[in-house]
Formats: C-alpha cells, structure tokens, sequence
C-alpha cells in the first residue's frame, strides 16, 4: 500500500464490512489444520500461511485490527484456487471460500493492488476476441470499453477462481498466472520432465485438482515404494492443454492419463473441453505414428482413489504390451 | 527479531525458506489451542547440518527456538509466547528407509503420519499411534507430545514404538539416541526423555520407529446406551474382562448431537454410543472378541449393536466420532468449542464416574462440555464449550479447570493423556506434580543452559494460562 492508500486506510480503519459479519464463524473455526491436509497451495508450497486455516487466521487479525493490510497479506487471501476441498470438508462447517470472497471484495474495496492466482490480462497481447468470456464459468471476465474509444477484457478478480481454463484457450496467449503456484504451463511441463527423469516411469497422470486432490501425498515417499508411473496435480482437466500431452511423449512417456471429474460433475464444465481436445490430439497423434490409445480420459468422483489405481494398473499393463515410443521415427516423421 | 539474525539465518536456509512477514509470522504464532502470539521469523531448514547450524546461531545469541511441526496442538505448545524463531520443520519430509526385515522404518520429522501409512500400506504394515489429527500431524510432532489415538488401547503411545533418534541440541551437537532394535539396554533411555518433551530439549531431526504387521482382519461394533454411566461401565468391564480391543471409544450425548448437526449423520440421539473394534489374522478370533465384547455391552443395556467388517462400512460407523471435535463448534449457536482440559487420562475403574463428574462440573459453571475419546485407554476427551465474548465465560472455564483437575488427580489420574501440557494446562499440571517440576527444570538447565529451546512452556509455562498470551477470541 503506497502512502495514499496508507492515509485512506488509517481513515478507514477497521472497515470490513463484509467480512466483519463472519466473526462468529470465524470463531467457529477451531483451527485444527485438517483442512491442511486438502490444499494444493499448501502442498506446492509448504507455507502455513498458504492454507485455509492461515487465510482465516489473517482475516481475523484484520478485522479485529490485530495485524493491518498489507500488500503480503493481500497476496495470500488473493491466492486460492476455490477447489472448496477445505470449506466442503470442515467439520466445523466453517464456510471458508465465502468468507474469502468477503475478504477479497473489502480488500480491493481498500484499494490494494491484487494478482494472487488469479489471471493477468497482456493488453498487448490481447486482441479482445473474446474466446474467453463465455468460457468462464463465474462470468469473471467481461468485454468493456476503453476510454480511446476501444474495447478490452476486465478481469473481476473477486470473482476469477483460477482455474485457468482461458489460460489454455487464448490463442494469443495474452493470458496468464502468476508462477509460484505449480499450475502455470512452463510449471506444469517442468513438472513432466521431473517424473520422466525418474528411473522406471513410463505414466505421466494428470489429476483434477477438485475430484482426485486429497488422496495424494504430501512427504517424499522412499525409492522402496518405486511406482511406473508419476502423477501431476493439473487444477481442472481443462487446464490440461494439449501440448501439455505431446511434452510428456517428447520427454518419453510411454502414455498419458487425464483424470477429469465426470461429466455434470465438473465445477468449470472443463471436462467437456478435455475430452473435445483429446479426440483432436488423437488424430494427430495417428499422423505421428502414436497409438492414440496412448491417450487415455477417464472421469473419477470424489474420493475414488481406489478407482484411480486400478484404472493405472489396467492401463500399465496396456502400455507394457505397446513398449515406449520409436523415438526416432517420431521424429522423422515430425520432419518431413 | 534484529535485522542483522534474519540475514546470517537467510544464509543457512536460504531466502526462499525464511520469512519475516507478518502474515506468517500471526499464522505461525497460532495453533489449535486458544493462544496466540507472535514470532520473529519463521525458519524453514532442510537438512540436518541447517538445524545444526541454526541451533548454534540462536545459541550463541540467545534468540528463542520453538520447533514446530503441523501445528495442530491443542495446548499452545508451538506458541511463541518469548517471540524467535519458529524452526518449521514440514520440509525436512523424507521417508529415508522402510525396512520389513528390521521391521522399522526411518523418518524426517516432517513427514506426515498418514503419508507414512500410505507409503507402508502396499507392504502389508503400519505405524500403529495416529492420533485423529494423522492426516496432518508429523512424526516429529507426535514424538514431541507422546501422541497416541484411537488404537491406543491395543497398540500404546507414540512412546512405544520410538526405537531411536537424531536430535540436534541446544548448542547445535547431533546426537544419535536409543537403538534400532525393539528393547535396548545400553546407557539411559535418551530418547524416551525427547518423547513428550514438547521441544523444550531438542530438536529431533531423524526417528527411528518400529511398524507392525497389518492384520488380516477388522471389525467395527457400534452399541447404543440411554445412560452415560452404563456405557462407562461396559467400558471398564471390557477392558478388565481379558478381552482385546483395538478400539474402544465413547462419545456422549453432546457429541452425538453435535455430529448430527454438523454432519447431518442421523445418528441416534441416545446417552452415549461405544464403539469397539477388534483385529486379528483369524477371523474366528476376532469374531470371539467382538461377542464378548457386545455380550458385556448387552449387560450394561447397551442395544441396537452393529457391526461390520467391510471397510466403507466401517469408515461409516466411525465417520461421527472421527469428525467430533470440530464438529462440537456446531452443538448450538452463539457458543464455540475451546481446546481446553482435552485429554485426561483417568484410571479404568474411574471412566463412568468422570464422565458424570464432567458433565456435573460444566452445568454448575454455565459451560458446556462433551466426553469423548479412547476410553479403552483411560483418554477423555473433553472440550469447554463457551461464548467466548463474554469476560465472564473465561472465569467460568477458569473455575471448571481447577475443579475438574482437581477431581482427576483425586482419583489418580493425569492431566494430560496425549497432547501434552504446553501453556493452557500447565497451571493444572503443575499444582498436581510439584515434585516434578525441580527435576524437570534440572534436566531443561542441562541440556539447555540458556533456556532457548521452546522457552516457557510445561514446568516454566505462566501460572495463569489465560494471561499468558493474548487469547485467539476477542473478549467483550
């Protein structure tokens, strides 16, 4: 906050006036941390002040004027991807999401500057064809005009999830999110090449953050418990941008598993685009000469890890059968 | 925290995994308990050398040190109540060897219970003492409180299976304590003094912990009982009678209806429900124990008793009591549940008594208290249920502590069964073992001279434990 903002806050002291009502709640809270154990941000980085119960927690401190505003603290209540892991488990009932919104809308209210894991719009980049705007299911980015007379995309940033399905549908790439979360693209690809590397991995599995999430780990497992294959926390299988698919193959996987919430089911109706882009890479997998069937989409529901594995295994035994990818036919044929 | 400490520490962990934000530092000066404060910097170390190095910093200047893993403990044992550094120990998260043939795994304090369990899982094995924080508590925490849980009554306490472990001191010396076989008798038992000792002695750094084979077979039971008093006695009885539970859990009433609200499970609102569990690799086995143990349930009016060997099934039965503590917050409007006199440890014959007592207690003192937990054990968990706007409501949780305690160690029970004592129980703790507290304050002088191990808490915590740090509710 610069010393203007400074000024208006110390004027406005105390003024939260939609999270103010949620004291009781927030009292609720009884902070157990169970809600840890459920939060990508929380397991891509490891800091308590990334969990739900730490946003709660900074939330309490402002409005009972314990800790003021700041930009840092701002940044952490702006990032969350609104998986409601933590607010459709909370035995305490605690409805954690929409308490953050509050928050969120009185912070921007104060005047802070926010980004978090919300999306940034490259006015340069942006050639305002609006792909994006009926794409997004919280109708958080609108067409306004400019002052000059011309039209640009706003994004409302209490109402953007960052789920990052118009991050892989811009064709301009004008659309993007902060790093620092694992689940921007060069991250995610990163992320592909770590599991290859490993000795013995030949499935790159990409997981929906909302329906596959809460079963997976949080320590680093020992060589002992050695698996074929790797799994990569996608936030939604829409997020899983085609080129995505062609890095793991490049780097070496023998196949692909997206994991997508079923159909009805998925909160940002990525799914449904998943599953159009996957019958397009298919057919350019043919043109590479790679089985499609390396390819495979499968919709798993809440707590359906077992279903999960077993849908590996079968898979593991498919790809045993087929062998790795010719490498080097690949890459003729990609030539000419 | 002075400028010139946050950049020497910057340089052993590096700048990613140190912060000095206050954002982290108010999320780093809370846990469960209802205590809040605020630390100086958090610390991130990775490797044992950075623990070492970091210790022999705070050392030599004197600059508090509080170890934390989760942060789920209930007594404020993590507060920073003198400030410093939090020593965040999640990172340092590595199961380093599963080893079937010693029967014995090796872990970074970081890594999580759950995961452990996960990870052992494929192998037919499991580390038996999880607590019902297990999806998010960390050995090394666990090992700190002496945590145990639900299987308790068969399987014992963090303490037990505890063989050895790496623990960087005061002064930044690694030491390696204990064994890596099941019984030692070589020299005193080191690391048996680390468990419970709550950070104030050391930072363990590696464990050593022995696993137990997974048995073939589970079976859940679920007896319902209109009188409190009758389930406390059918506990007791089932304990004394040679039977062999590997669960046996109460929960009354209160809890009953607080799950139901906050869950919406549509369990009957009876007394008080007890669960028993038994386990084994020959079902016929296992099935004895369960009749025996529903046959002593039916002579104590227990009824409408089922069971179930499938695991769903019994997640099911389970799901209330594996929700119950957060889900107390929902009992009624207007009041919320506080982590306060939550895990005594009462003497089997005592159960039905103290379960009456209790509930005696809080009515007398316009609170509200559910009783819960591993019975079997002698662990009840309470949990004071209070509006905590109102100044008075913290006078009358002031009274119930000092009557309850003061019951539970009439009857020769212990303050605290497997959370430990931190600041909220330490004026409790101390009144009932004041013999303790001169060789207690020995050892912590020992070991460390300039008392900058998770300073203030147990023998040295404030005598008043509402005062002693800013409480996390905003009263009046």
């Amino acid at each position: 906050m610069g010393i203007i903002g400074r000024l208006f806050y110390t004027k406005d002291k105390g003024k939260f006036k939609r999270s103010k009502k949620w004291e009781g709640e927030l009292n609720k809270c009884i902070r157990c941390g169970y809600c840890y154990e459920l939060c990508p941000l929380f397991k891509s980085n490891n800091w308590e002040s990334d969990t739900p119960r730490g946003k709660l927690l900074l939330i309490y401190g402002m409005i009972n004027n314990e800790i003021e505003p700041s930009q840092e603290i701002v940044d952490k209540i702006f990032q969350c991807f609104y998986c409601k892991n933590c607010s459709d488990n909370c035995s305490a009932g605690v409805p954690i999401t929409e308490i953050l919104s509050d928050a969120r809308a009185d912070l921007i209210e104060q005047g802070f500057e926010v980004e978090g894991t919300t999306v940034k719009i490259d006015e340069d980049l942006c050639s305002v064809c609006g792909i994006c705007v009926p794409l997004c299911k919280y109708e958080a980015l609108t067409i306004e005009p400019t002052e000059k007379d011309k039209e640009k995309i706003v994004v409302d940033k209490v109402e953007c999830r960052g789920c990052g399905l118009c991050v892989s549908a811009c064709p301009s790439g004008a659309i993007t999110q902060k790093e620092g979360c694992e689940v921007t693209i060069p991250e995610l690809h990163d992320r592909v090449k770590e599991i290859i590397k490993q000795e013995g991995k030949k499935l790159v599995v990409f997981a929906c953050n909302w329906s596959m999430f809460p079963g997976l780990q949080l320590s680093e497992s020992p060589t002992l418990v050695k698996t074929p294959y790797g799994i990569i926390v996608s936030m939604c299988s829409g997020r899983v941008a085609p080129e995505l698919i062609l890095n793991a193959f490049q780097e070496g996987a023998w196949g692909v598993l997206v994991a997508g919430c079923p159909p009805e089911e998925c909160d940002h109706d990525g799914n449904y685009k998943t599953r159009r882009r996957l019958v397009l890479l298919r057919n350019i997998l043919k043109e590479l000469n790679i089985d499609s069937k390396r390819i495979k989409l499968e919709w798993f529901s809440t707590k359906e890890s077992a279903k999960l594995q077993s849908v590996i295994n079968d898979f593991m035994k498919e790809l045993d059968k087929m062998g790795p990818i010719k490498k080097i036919e690949v890459s003729k044929k990609i030539g000419g | 925290m002075k400028k010139i400490d946050i950049e020497q520490l910057k340089k052993i962990v590096g700048a990613k995994n140190i912060s000095d934000k206050i954002a982290d530092l108010y999320v780093y000066g809370a846990d469960a308990s209802v205590h809040q404060a605020m630390a100086g910097v958090i610390v991130r170390p990775k490797t044992i050398n950075e623990v070492q190095k970091i210790m022999r910093y705070a050392n030599k200047n004197k600059i508090p040190v509080v170890p934390r893993g989760a942060g789920s403990g209930t007594s404020g044992h993590t507060v920073p109540i003198d400030g410093g550094i939090i020593l965040d120990m999640k990172r340092m998260n590595h199961i380093i060897d599963i080893s079937p043939q010693d029967m014995l795994v090796r872990v970074e304090p970081g890594v999580v219970d759950d995961d452990l369990n996960r990870a052992l899982k494929p192998l037919g094995l499991f580390y038996p003492p999880a607590p019902a924080s297990s999806r998010i508590a960390t050995i090394g925490g666990e090992i700190a409180a002496n945590a145990s849980g639900v299987r308790s009554v068969k399987y014992g306490a963090t303490r037990d299976y505890v063989y050895g472990m790496k623990v960087v001191m005061a002064n930044g010396d690694l030491v390696n304590l204990g064994s890596n076989t099941r019984v030692h008798s070589s020299g005193y038992q080191l690391e048996r003094l680390i468990v419970g000792s709550e950070g104030t002695l050391g930072v363990v750094v590696e464990a050593t912990m022995g696993i137990r084979p997974l048995p073939k077979f589970r079976c859940l039971a679920v007896a319902n009982f209109d009188k409190l008093e009758d389930a406390g006695n059918a506990i007791s009885e089932i304990i004394t009678s040679g039977c062999e539970p590997s669960m046996l859990e109460l929960m009354d009433k209160i809890g009953i209806v607080a799950v139901n609200k906050a869950l919406n499970l549509g369990l009957p609102e009876v007394g008080a429900i007890v669960m028993f569990e038994a386990d084994g690799n020959v079902k016929e086995a296992v099935d004895y124990e369960i009749e025996k143990m529903k046959k002593i349930c039916q002579n104590h009016n227990g009824s409408g008793i089922k069971k179930s060997y499938d695991l769903a099934e019994r997640t099911k039965l389970f799901s209330g009591r594996k929700k119950l503590f957060a889900a107390l917050s929902r009992y009624k409007e207007g009041i919320i549940c506080t982590d306060l006199a939550d895990d005594m440890g009462v003497p089997n014959s005592k159960i039905a008594e103290a379960a009456a007592k209790i509930h005696e207690i809080a009515k007398r003192n316009n609170v509200i208290m559910a009783v819960y937990g591993h019975c079997g054990s002698g662990v009840i968990h309470t949990k004071i249920m209070l509006d905590p706007k109102k100044k008075s409501q913290w006078k009358d949780a002031e009274n119930v502590i000092d009557e309850l305690y003061d019951y539970i160690h009439s009857v020769g029970g212990v303050t605290s069964a497997e959370h430990g004592i931190g600041l909220s129980k330490a004026p409790s703790w101390k009144k009932a073992r004041p013999d303790m507290i001169p060789v207690m304050r020995k050892v912590k002088r020992a070991l460390d001279p300039n008392n900058i191990l998770n300073p203030h808490k147990i023998m040295d915590a404030p005598d008043d434990w509402v005062g002693a740090t800013k409480l996390r509710y905003k009263v009046g």
